[in-house]
């Protein structure tokens, strides 16, 4: 029986009431420790494994290793379906050279979609790392494009995204807006301090064509992965 | 941008710029055997195998097409994967037993099937 990504993770369908279009790209946001990696992840590996689909998460971040060290910290498995693509060998092999990572991060979706032909998903970790490494000239462009190369794709995609980074130094802020506006989704992650503690929450600020809720839900971590309840006030 | 032909020289050119042309694209497409045929000989990086196949082919396979490729290979158990004593900066790939086999498998039947192509086109 197929899942619909709104059902990947318990609790999800509280606030996402109906299924994200195919071919959407949807920002992932939040400060760090907020679950980002976690959230896209698990929801990637349940919907690849249950719908015999493939996935591809490029992390810019990380190693392969290490990524799944800390999914596995989570709770979250890697199914054989989802794939993982990390820098590492080719930034250490290549480091005399200039690579267009935005450039090259199309043509290794590319390579897998050759490989794959029912790959469905794809995830970058993080749009802020690939925006520090990349040559900035023309970016807007660069972005757009990489942006409609995902959508001509037919991926669904997450970008996720570092805000507060990209809010206090100002790095990044020149580009902040225009994913915003490109982006058929915002899903934003945070924490906010109450009676009871610090608590992590999860706000669905935008999803293109799709009814959602606005509230923002809390979102833990458990044995069984992660859970969304219900609204935080 | 299309070359003006204005002699013979110019002519010679502009037919090996096209053969050129089939032979880049046939090396792309097809990447995964050029790979594996290079690693039948020794085994070697992905920095190492695009230079191989550019001084042998005159083709530059980009890293984005290559790195994915040795990936799912070693996914595939095709490939064997280790990173070099006291280099921790290059990953070296060689060939496991099925991985020989499927190579060798590849590369003669990648050949029969060029051989094929050629002489459905002078028919």
């Amino acid at each position: 029986m197929s899942l619909m990504l709104k059902n990947t993770i318990n609790g999800l369908d509280k606030i996402l009431f109906d299924e994200i279009p195919k071919g959407s790209v949807v920002l992932v946001t939040g400060a760090e420790g907020t679950l980002k990696s976690g959230l896209v992840f698990s929801m990637m590996t349940n919907y690849v494994a249950a719908n015999d689909e493939h996935g591809l998460y490029v992390t810019l971040e990380q190693n392969v290793e290490s990524h799944l060290r800390n999914m596995s910290s989570l709770g979250i498995k890697k199914e054989s379906g989802l794939h993982i693509f990390d820098y590492r060998d080719m930034r250490l092999e290549w480091m005399d050279s200039e690579l267009d990572l935005i450039k090259t991060t199309e043509e290794v979706i590319d390579s897998y979609k050759e490989k794959y032909d029912n790959m469905t998903l794809f995830a970058l970790d993080s749009l802020n790392a690939l925006y520090s490494i990349s040559e900035q000239d023309n970016m807007r462009n660069k972005i757009y494009n990489f942006f409609s190369h995902l959508r001509d794709e037919e991926l669904t995609s997450f970008l996720i995204m570092e805000s507060a980074r990209s809010r206090i130094s100002g790095q990044f802020s020149q580009f902040y807006q225009i994913e915003h506006f490109l982006a058929d989704g915002t899903i934003e992650l945070g924490m906010i301090e109450g009676k009871g503690g610090v608590k992590r929450y999860i706000q669905i600020l935008k999803m293109r064509a799709v009814k959602h809720a606005m509230e923002k839900h809390q979102i833990t971590i458990g044995d069984n992965g992660i859970n969304i309840l219900g609204p935080i006030y | 941008m299309k070359k003006s032909v204005e002699n013979v020289a110019d002519l010679f050119e502009l037919q090996e710029d096209n053969c050129k042309r089939f032979v880049d694209r046939i090396i792309k497409t097809n990447r995964e055997v050029f790979i594996m045929s290079s690693l039948l000989e020794k085994q070697m990086c992905g920095y190492d195998l695009i230079k191989e196949i550019f001084t042998r082919c005159d083709v530059f396979l980009s890293q984005g097409t290559v790195y994915p490729v040795l990936y799912t290979l070693e996914g595939d158990g095709l490939l064997h994967a280790e990173y070099s004593k006291g280099d921790m900066r290059s990953k070296k790939y060689s060939l496991t037993l099925s991985g020989r086999k499927a190579a060798e498998k590849d590369v003669e039947d990648f050949a029969k099937a060029l051989e094929q192509v050629s002489l459905l086109l002078k028919r």
